[in-house]
């Protein structure tokens, strides 16, 4: 007789006691995480905690000095060609290329990110639609403000529909209706399977979008734990408590 | 197939571009009216030249020399063109873009380089274009236009693989473009010292690239020239590979 064992499915995203030095210093320290699918975490740390060099490596633009990276199980580090596909990243500022067009944008992520034909027309239009950047398809990115961009980065970010999505500090320069849309979205893609990693300074936006919070501090992960919408007082002490009993002379 | 996708990027970039349109038009411009110069002088010397019928002719007083004015005009052309090739990227910050598109740092280097060779490539061809028109009234001599055009190709593809270097190295798209002129320019004439002592041979005159020019757009085609060429790119290439590198390893 064949027993059948239910099996779990691997983590979309495994960091095993990963580190990184940048600038002659530890930026990243032995930090280890697992996140399952669907899942939104929120990354706390005040400014050089180490929250944007950790979102580099995961989207695979950095890497890191020791320790692993799995993606689905697969070694990320081995086949950097992986975050290809399945990651979308958004980095703090949406970077762009000033004299092309936002259609431009989508497209040449699009092509970067293995789209082609018709699907990368299609996953052009539906973002577009998505994200309501059809008053701007034919602007020049140099020309658009701070929030136009920020929308720009999130459509090129979700293009090719990741499996995991890396977003640093997403709600900068964005007004509070944009924000609220933000926030629908996250949520959005987690409903329909995405990991997203949300790295933010505020932590309403955290009690907000996420399932779980993660706290930096000095490159090291202070915190890990679930995250509920009535959890505000109770995150805001934990992420005081770590800020200020970790660096004392910032806190006098 | 990342490089062509990059290369693509870095093409449409560069149609939209103002400065590669102003470039390829002041310049075109002013080939043409050499042209004209230049036929008009071939045209008037045309009786003195009956009387020597093997000696120069259409392509070595028209065609020859207003190649040689476009290798010349390079030497600014290209710096301009390739100075914000990847210096641009580092400053937009959209190099991490493409390191984490899982593009590896030897394609993003080629594939912005062949965009760089594509657009000279053309500039080269509308050159040509111009004593080409009059090849079925002229006596062309094919294959000294063709060792000439080899030369001037090889010239354009080095300056560009140099461009692309110093666009590597600089964190501002002026200082390559000032890096790469001054280099071109050094390596142009790095043997003038051993000319005007009257040295004709050695690894001094052997490094300097008007050494392996002159031969071209004289129609004597040699390997060692063209080993040069590929030599002097392939090594520009990989530095700027390697510096890309650095910069993803560094973050």
């Amino acid at each position: 007789m064949t027993t059948i064992t239910p099996t779990t499915p691997a983590p979309v995203l495994q960091l095993e006691h990963v580190s990184r030095r940048r600038a002659s210093r530890p930026a990243v320290q032995d930090l280890s995480l697992a996140l399952p699918r669907g899942q939104v975490l929120g990354l706390l740390g005040v400014n050089g905690a180490g929250k944007s060099t950790t979102l580099s490596m995961i989207a695979g633009a950095l890497r890191p000095d020791s320790g692993g990276i799995k993606l689905n199980g697969e070694d990320f580090l081995e086949r950097p060609e992986l975050a290809r596909t399945r990651i979308g990243w958004l980095p703090e500022r949406a970077p762009l290329w000033p004299e092309l067009t936002v259609t431009e944008h989508l497209d040449a992520h699009g092509r970067l990110r293995g789209l082609r034909g018709v699907a990368l027309h299609q996953a052009r239009t539906n973002i577009i639609e998505r994200l309501e950047l059809q008053p701007l398809a034919r602007r020049l990115a140099g020309v658009l403000s701070q929030g136009q961009r920020q929308r720009l980065g999130l459509a090129c970010a979700l293009l090719h529909k990741p499996a995991l999505l890396v977003l640093d500090e997403p709600a900068n320069a964005l007004d509070p209706v944009q924000v609220a849309a933000l926030r629908k979205l996250v949520r959005e893609q987690a409903a329909a399977g995405t990991t997203v990693i949300l790295s933010t300074h505020l932590l309403g936006e955290v009690t907000a979008v996420c399932d779980r919070v993660a706290i930096l501090h000095e490159g090291m992960l202070r915190h890990d734990g679930v995250v509920r919408s009535d959890d505000l007082d109770a995150l805001e002490k934990t992420f005081f408590e770590i800020a200020m009993k970790h660096t004392p002379a910032q806190a006098a | 197939m990342s490089a062509l996708t990059v290369s693509r990027l870095e093409w449409r970039r560069l149609l939209v571009r103002p400065l590669a349109w102003v470039l390829a038009a002041l310049t075109l411009a002013w080939l043409a009216w050499n042209f004209t110069l230049l036929l008009g002088s071939f045209l008037a010397s045309q009786i003195q030249r009956a009387a020597a019928p093997d000696g120069p002719g259409f392509t070595d007083l028209v065609a020859v020399p207003l190649l040689g004015q476009l290798a010349q005009l390079a030497f600014l052309v290209v710096p301009l063109l390739t100075m914000s090739v990847i210096a641009g990227d580092r400053r937009n910050g959209t190099l991490p873009l493409l390191f984490a598109a899982g593009v590896p740092a030897s394609r993003i280097v080629l594939g912005k380089y062949l965009a760089i060779l594509g657009w000279l490539l053309l500039w080269l061809l509308l050159t040509l274009a111009m004593p080409l028109t009059l090849a079925h009234a002229t006596h062309l001599d094919w294959g000294k236009l063709a060792a000439a055009t080899l030369g001037v190709t090889l010239m354009l593809a080095a300056l560009a693989a140099l461009g692309v270097a110093c666009s590597s190295f600089a964190s501002h798209p002026a200082i390559a473009a000032a890096a790469a002129l001054i280099l071109a320019l050094a390596l142009w004439s790095v043997n003038l010292g051993a000319q005007m002592a009257g040295i004709h041979g050695g690894a001094i005159n052997a490094l300097a690239m008007s050494t392996h020019v002159q031969p071209l757009l004289r129609g004597l085609v040699s390997s060692a020239d063209v080993l040069w060429f590929v030599l002097l790119i392939a090594l520009s290439l990989a530095l700027a590979t390697r510096r890309l590198a650095t910069d993803k390893e560094r973050g």
